[in-house]
């Protein structure tokens, strides 16, 4: 038990060093983004007709502490950071945990419905795809996942709406109808929801399940040839129970530790297909903050999460395999 | 025993060949064998031999400069042999005019005109826009620095008509023609995929290199790295990089960050698995002799470890490929990567996303069919290569 906390305590803080390091790439990455938010926002004051001097820009400056030194800026952000505080957005001037709070998590939602929905699908067709001795259930599938990554997933998603828009009439758009997009959660709400979410969820998992089948196939018909399989069937399991109890077993570790970049695979789809589906609430405010208005201090606090939640997946995986995994649990008790 | 002699022989032939043979002699045979990774080769090949001729196999300048104002939004004009009128040794297309005017109530209207006069023959190897190979401008700051390299200039183009132009695939909301485009942008697109890759495996050499041959407390670091820089998604992060560009960057200035952006975010997956070779690699005896030897990391690296695994390096390479062109795509469809008027299948994709396109211009589709292709192309033969590479396929039969 000892040595288990101390496992959890270095991968805890080994997951802490990560994300710090995450937040210096971030946070220099938005130093470099050319003008400082006083300069941005006075500008904004300067269109609306008022009238701006150099001592302003200074002054505000100072107000916002961008007159500090750049590590000390740097260690104020992420202790906030790690609080959950980034400070206010520098174009929209609203509290940037406001501005995001509940839309990040729809998105995360989103995303881990489309992983859940992969290898769902991926598992039974993967182990299915490489105990089956057909070549045109083989070669289809293969088919199938070279597609998964060569047909853009926009693209899957515009040829959906355009069906769904000329045979249903309804152009399935946005997370929420109108008249529950500001409604508190209810019953009725939490259907909409789900009524609309099913399309981003399949598009988003689209390319993921494609991939996740390659890997399961990948893993199971390399452990299938072994000899512990072999030695099984003679002593005489067979058929699904041979299948589940002995290769799946193994096969299953890789594909929990690589749930992580799994993750992270789908979230670079996630901008893209919230551009297309209008997902005003989830990550096409990444886009927004990025191409539209450049600012900087929202795009990084998005950055700077989406990571966090790989990171904690990583970790939170580290953990599952090493109480699932006997041989992962020895290494670690010693 | 006469006749076996000869068979004995021709078996000890082969075996001999088999067992002196390089490691890309045997790739290629293994390669060989798989025909649906041969005829992506194949398909791969005429992409990226039709992307470096495009100017000369495009009857047009894919700019603006070349653009129909004549037939805007126009459909694809298929050349054909016969008609009503009568058949010909040529093939042709029909004069498509715009007319504007009280008779059509000052709506653009267009008509075909399919008489005799109307056609226009298809030629072959015909004068066009001048466009230039080798062609190197520089326009660096201070008057002294810039220079210009002429290149060779041509003219020729492969096809046109005799009057007015022929497009092929149809032609965009500006006239330009949709066929010059592609190709165009089939040259750009590879042309960014492979400064990308060219940069990612630059650093992925020297960072797992690096890590993989000291191991260590430097391994360890460099891990942390790699791994730090795996964790960021990599499109968010491309965005961020994206919007540094000034909006007064010329076409050409954006190219160059592009590709260089994608290098520098690609790498870790190259590096890890260079580092893991390396590090299984550099314990093995003929490490150690050489070492022994006097020879300095630098060389032991260069003449013994890189050779090793060269042809694995090229396997990676083609297979990360496709995910240059993809997020370069997925860069220029957001908008924040390549922009008119520069072409590349980026572009290209961004083009079909209104519905308007999807229900009356459907033409602008042959562009994604084109990108679909070239991407699966990839992947086959990255498939192939990747399974012709490893020693172990082949060894269960």
């Amino acid at each position: 038990m000892l040595q288990f906390s101390r496992f959890v305590f270095i991968r805890a803080s080994l997951a802490i060093i990560t994300l710090i390091l995450v937040s210096f790439i971030v946070f220099t990455l938005m130093e470099m983004v050319p003008g400082d938010c006083a300069e941005r926002y006075l500008a904004f004051k300067n269109s609306q007709g008022s009238v701006i001097s150099l001592a302003d820009i200074d002054a505000e400056r100072i107000r916002l502490g961008l007159d500090q030194p750049y590590l000390k800026r740097w260690g104020l952000w992420i202790i906030n950071a790690f609080q959950g505080e980034f400070g206010d957005s520098c174009i929209q001037r609203l509290n940037i945990s406001q501005l995001l709070g509940q839309k990040f998590w729809l998105s995360l939602g989103l995303c881990l419905a489309a992983l859940t929905l992969a290898y769902a699908i991926a598992i039974p067709v993967g182990i299915l795809a490489a105990t089956s001795k057909s070549a045109t259930l083989n070669n289809s599938l293969r088919l199938v996942s070279y597609l998964g990554l060569a047909l853009p997933n926009f693209l899957l998603a515009l040829m959906i709406m355009l069906f769904s828009t000329m045979y249903f009439g309804n152009s399935l758009t946005g997370l929420f109808s109108k008249e529950f997009r500001d409604a508190p959660w209810s019953y009725e709400r939490v259907m909409d929801f789900l009524a609309h979410a099913w399309l981003p969820i399949f598009i988003l998992g689209w390319s993921a399940t494609a991939f996740a089948i390659q890997t399961v196939r990948a893993l199971m018909s390399d452990e299938i040839g072994k000899l512990y399989v072999t030695a099984a069937a003679a002593r005489g399991v067979s058929g699904r129970r041979l299948m589940m109890r002995y290769p799946a077993r193994h096969a299953l570790s890789p594909i929990i530790n690589s749930l992580g970049f799994d993750l992270n695979r789908i979230f670079n789809e996630l901008p893209i297909v919230a551009l297309i589906l209008t997902l005003t609430e989830a990550g096409s405010l990444l886009i927004e903050a990025l191409a539209r208005s450049n600012d900087q201090q929202l795009a990084g606090a998005i950055i700077f999460m989406l990571t966090a939640s790989i990171v904690t997946i990583n970790f939170l995986t580290d953990i599952i395999l090493a109480l699932t995994d006997p041989r992962i649990r020895r290494s670690i008790v010693g | 025993m006469t006749e076996q002699a000869p068979t004995a022989t021709v078996n000890q032939k082969s075996k001999e060949a088999y067992f002196t043979a390089s490691q890309g002699q045997l790739i290629w045979q293994r390669f060989k064998k798989n025909k649906s990774a041969l005829i992506g080769a194949w398909v791969l090949i005429f992409l990226i031999l039709s992307g470096i001729f495009a100017p000369f196999l495009t009857p047009y300048d894919a700019t603006v400069a070349g653009r129909d104002k004549d037939y805007m939004n126009g459909a694809p004009q298929i050349p054909q042999f016969c008609d009503d009128n009568g058949c010909s040794w040529r093939p042709f297309i029909y004069t498509t005019t715009r007319e504007r005017s009280m008779a059509t109530n000052f709506r653009w209207v267009s008509t075909v005109d399919d008489s005799l006069d109307g056609r226009r023959y298809v030629q072959f190897f015909v004068e066009g826009a001048e466009y230039r190979y080798f062609h190197i401008k520089a326009n660096l700051p201070g008057e002294a620095l810039d220079f210009e390299i002429p290149g060779l200039t041509f003219n020729t183009r492969l096809f046109g008509v005799d009057k007015g132009m022929i497009h092929i695939f149809g032609t965009d909301d500006l006239g330009k023609d949709i066929y010059s485009r592609t190709l165009t942008a089939i040259n750009t697109s590879l042309a960014v995929g492979t400064i990308g890759v060219f940069i990612a495996f630059v650093l992925a050499l020297l960072i797992g290199g690096v890590a993989g041959y000291y191991g260590g407390w430097i391994d360890s670091i460099l891990q942390m790295l790699t791994d730090t820089v795996r964790t960021i998604p990599s499109i968010p992060l491309f965005m961020a990089l994206a919007a540094f560009i000034p909006d007064v960057w010329s076409a050409e200035m954006r190219f160059f960050f592009i590709s260089m952006v994608l290098g520098l975010i690609g790498w870790p997956t190259l590096a890890r698995r260079i580092r893991t070779h390396l590090l299984t690699e550099r314990n093995q005896e003929y490490v150690l002799a050489a070492q022994l030897c006097g020879a300095t990391p630098g060389h032991v690296i260069r003449r013994h470890l890189l050779p090793s695994f060269t042809s694995y390096i090229i396997v990676d390479l083609v297979i990360s490929f496709p995910y240059m062109v993809l997020s370069e795509t997925a860069l220029s469809f957001i908008g924040l990567g390549l922009k008119d008027p520069v072409n590349s299948l980026g572009v290209m994709l961004q083009n079909v996303t209104s519905a308007d396109v999807l229900l009356n211009y459907q033409w602008y589709f042959i562009p994604v069919i084109f990108f679909i292709v070239l991407v699966l192309a990839f992947v086959f033969v990255g498939d192939g290569l990747r399974d012709a590479a490893d020693p172990y396929s082949d060894a269960g039969k």
